[in-house]
């Protein structure tokens, strides 16, 4: 029983984990972009929720709808602002910038909404569902709905629109998808605007299930990068994997050994991977990768 | 990144950066009536940035009184506060720069162990008193030093005996028969709990449940399963925060409530934590603190008043009140010897008790204080003190807690 308890537990953990990185990794995958600011950019989302939930009493996750086009449009400024403009420069560029960026967020976060904890509590925050002995935590399993939505939804746009066909093909080969007319600026800044897009509903999740401060994005972006290292950088499905596999880590090293170890566990079988399969568990090795 | 360290500096500090750098050593002094400059470097950005502003705040509301009442020997006091972003090396380059640099007449000293474990070496290798508004850990006062002092009633492993001492005081027909320890693996959280399982133990409390957890740690459910699991009569948390939040709600899923709910610092977050978990479910649930805003201490209501005051009519928090009382310590020894020497200051501070609106402050040769916390339980939505005795707001405990609403 607690076995199964750990399993739905970490599932959807695991699940809303995924809706999380799951911008990171596309960002990565068509812009070669480590986006060390979407951490930042999850607070700031999950801050909007709030006060939103705050001041309507709109439902949090419900609120995405309103949040993810804001986030879109502020991914979309930041992309054509900051990294369009230090791409060229250097590789390690982005990374930098984006770092600056997710610091200029958490101070000004600091500054205007204050230093203090937060969280939305809907009147569902701490119920479960009972079902034959298992608790199913009500805002989890809100929130594995929404990361279903919104992974769902992604995973539409990229394989069934024109629009995703190009961010694919510049994901795969710039040169060729500029050669047959994909415009690698504008869908760069559209792939980059998406992933931004996603933090509206992470954030919204984030919001209910976890009491977040403006510094709390560092918990959340180390937690990130290590899912999609894991699963394969650029790869959404390697998200998805990496994400669960970190959600049922915490759960069962915590059911059957210690809290302890979970975290050095996650990252060593990262290293172990990494060791053994470079580009990940999903990750498709490139030509760039080859030479 | 100075952009917005500056920016952050300056909204709280004010004016007070302007004056603080590059005053040449030789127009210092106490002939010249200047300020007396006290170098503080705070966490005012990054992880501990929450307790260092309320640290910061606490600095100024005393400064301010300070000055509203005639100065220290007669002079004005001046903060010089530098921003260390929850960084070990940062924050001993600031208090080297503060001491060498900036040559301020005396240190207070910044939030949490971690940060005050490297900055007290730094004030001891100069020779500098340093009073500490935070910093429990037991070993940083096993380290010889001669100038450090810590402005709280106890260190972390005896913070929570007034709760062990309630528990041992019950008729036994009361007492919980069995307990479960969680805790975060913080140098401030997890000695309290070690201690008070050893002292339960003793009281014959059966340990059925413990675990130790890294800070990083958000998902509580697999804690509050393997807990619900052995339906342990107390359950005793070393919590920091969001942990705190998280097992109240992971339990509150799971449908098990304890008889007695024990957790360090997240109950003490006063509003965010009763809107966390929600206020019905703060009811009956206990911790220890070192400061009450209603606590019968001496300038205790000037204290609260005058930082509602400056800051928008808000309550204190505990790292607040802590800091004020450490500038009541660095008063009190500078009032008492008369000078800035910073030995005799130290001696002072060893030799006598200081009363502070944490109540009497007094202690050991290692600079650890020798005085107990207050038990703070949440009854109706607001926290009381109901132990020890003489500093209570109310002879009422809820035992056993109620179940979740």
């Amino acid at each position: 029983m607690a076995f199964v308890q750990a399993v739905v537990i970490g599932l959807l953990i695991g699940g809303v984990y995924a809706l999380m990185a799951s911008g990171l990794t596309l960002v990565f995958g068509v812009l070669r972009v480590v986006n060390v600011a979407q951490g930042a950019l999850l607070i700031l989302a999950a801050l909007l929720t709030w006060l939103l939930w705050r001041t309507t009493g709109i439902d949090p996750i419900l609120s995405a709808v309103l949040t993810t086009p804001v986030m879109a449009g502020l991914g979309w400024l930041l992309y054509r602002g900051v990294v369009d403009r230090v791409r060229a420069a250097d590789p390690a560029m982005p990374v930098l910038a984006t770092f600056g960026v997710a610091l200029v967020i958490e101070g000004a976060l600091n500054v205007t909404a204050g230093n203090t904890y937060r969280s939305a509590t809907p009147p569902y925050f701490a119920r479960s569902f009972h079902v034959a002995g298992i608790a199913v935590p009500q805002p989890h399993l809100y929130g594995f709905a929404a990361a279903v939505v919104v992974l769902g939804a992604l995973y539409l746009l990229l394989t069934r629109t024109w629009t995703g066909r190009a961010i694919r093909a510049t994901a795969q080969n710039p040169s060729g998808a500029a050669l047959v007319g994909v415009g690698a600026r504008s869908t760069a800044a559209l792939a980059f605007a998406i992933g931004v897009a996603t933090t509206g509903a992470g954030g919204a999740v984030l919001s209910v299930l976890y009491p977040f401060y403006p510094a709390s994005h560092y918990d959340w972006i180390a937690k990130l990068l290590g899912i999609i290292v894991l699963g394969g950088l650029g790869s959404l499905p390697g998200a998805l994997t990496g994400a669960v596999i970190l959600g049922l880590a915490e759960t069962l090293t915590a059911t059957y050994g210690s809290l302890r170890w979970s975290t050095l566990v996650f990252y060593l079988v990262i290293l172990v991977v990494l060791l053994v399969r470079p580009q990940g568990l999903f990750g498709a090795r490139l030509r760039e990768d080859a030479a | 990144m100075a952009v917005i360290r500056r920016a952050t500096l300056l909204l709280l500090t004010a004016a007070l950066t302007a004056s603080a750098c590059g005053t040449p050593p030789s127009k210092r002094g106490a002939e010249s009536g200047k300020p007396i400059s006290i170098g503080i470097s705070l966490p005012l950005t990054g992880d501990f940035s929450q307790p260092g502003k309320e640290a910061g705040r606490g600095y100024q509301v005393w400064a301010d009184l300070v000055n509203a009442r005639g100065g220290l020997l007669g002079r004005k006091v001046k903060l010089v506060v530098t921003d260390d972003a929850s960084n070990q090396d940062t924050v001993v380059s600031d208090y080297t720069r503060l001491i060498t640099q900036n040559k301020v007449d005396l240190l207070l000293g910044t939030f949490s162990s971690l940060l005050n474990y490297p900055a007290s070496a730094v004030a001891e290798k100069n020779q500098m008193l340093y009073v500490q508004p935070a910093g429990g850990a037991e070993k940083i006062f096993n380290r010889g030093f001669k100038y450090l002092f810590y402005a709280q009633p106890a260190t972390a492993p005896h913070q929570a005996d007034v709760f062990v001492d309630w528990i041992a005081a019950l008729p036994a027909a009361e007492r919980p028969k069995t307990a479960a320890y969680p805790t975060q693996d913080d140098p401030f959280a997890r000695p309290v709990i070690d201690t008070m399982r050893a002292r339960l133990e003793k009281l014959g409390v059966k340990t059925v449940y413990s675990t130790v957890y890294p800070p990083d740690t958000t998902n509580l459910q697999p804690i509050a399963s393997a807990i619900a699991a052995k339906k342990p009569d107390l359950v005793a948390q070393g919590a920091v925060f969001e942990d705190g939040v998280g097992l109240v709600r992971s339990l509150k899923q799971l449908g098990y409530s304890p008889k007695q709910l024990f957790q360090t610092s997240a109950p003490s977050n006063a509003d965010q934590y009763s809107k966390g978990v929600g206020a019905a479910n703060t009811e009956g649930v206990f911790y220890t603190v070192s400061w009450n805003e209603r606590a019968r201490t001496p300038l205790n209501k000037t204290f609260t008043a005058l930082y509602g005051r400056r800051y928008g009519g808000a309550t204190p928090a505990e790292d607040a009140a802590d800091a004020f009382a450490a500038g009541q310590v660095l008063q009190a020894a500078v009032g008492k010897v008369g000078r800035l020497d910073q030995k005799a200051l130290a001696d002072y501070l060893r030799g006598h008790p200081v009363s502070t609106i944490l109540g009497p402050l007094r202690w050991d040769a290692r600079g650890a204080p020798l005085a107990k916390f207050m038990l703070a339980q949440w009854q109706s939505g607001r926290v009381e003190i109901v132990a020890p005795a003489a500093r209570a707001t109310t002879t009422h405990v809820v035992n056993p807690k109620p179940g979740w609403k």
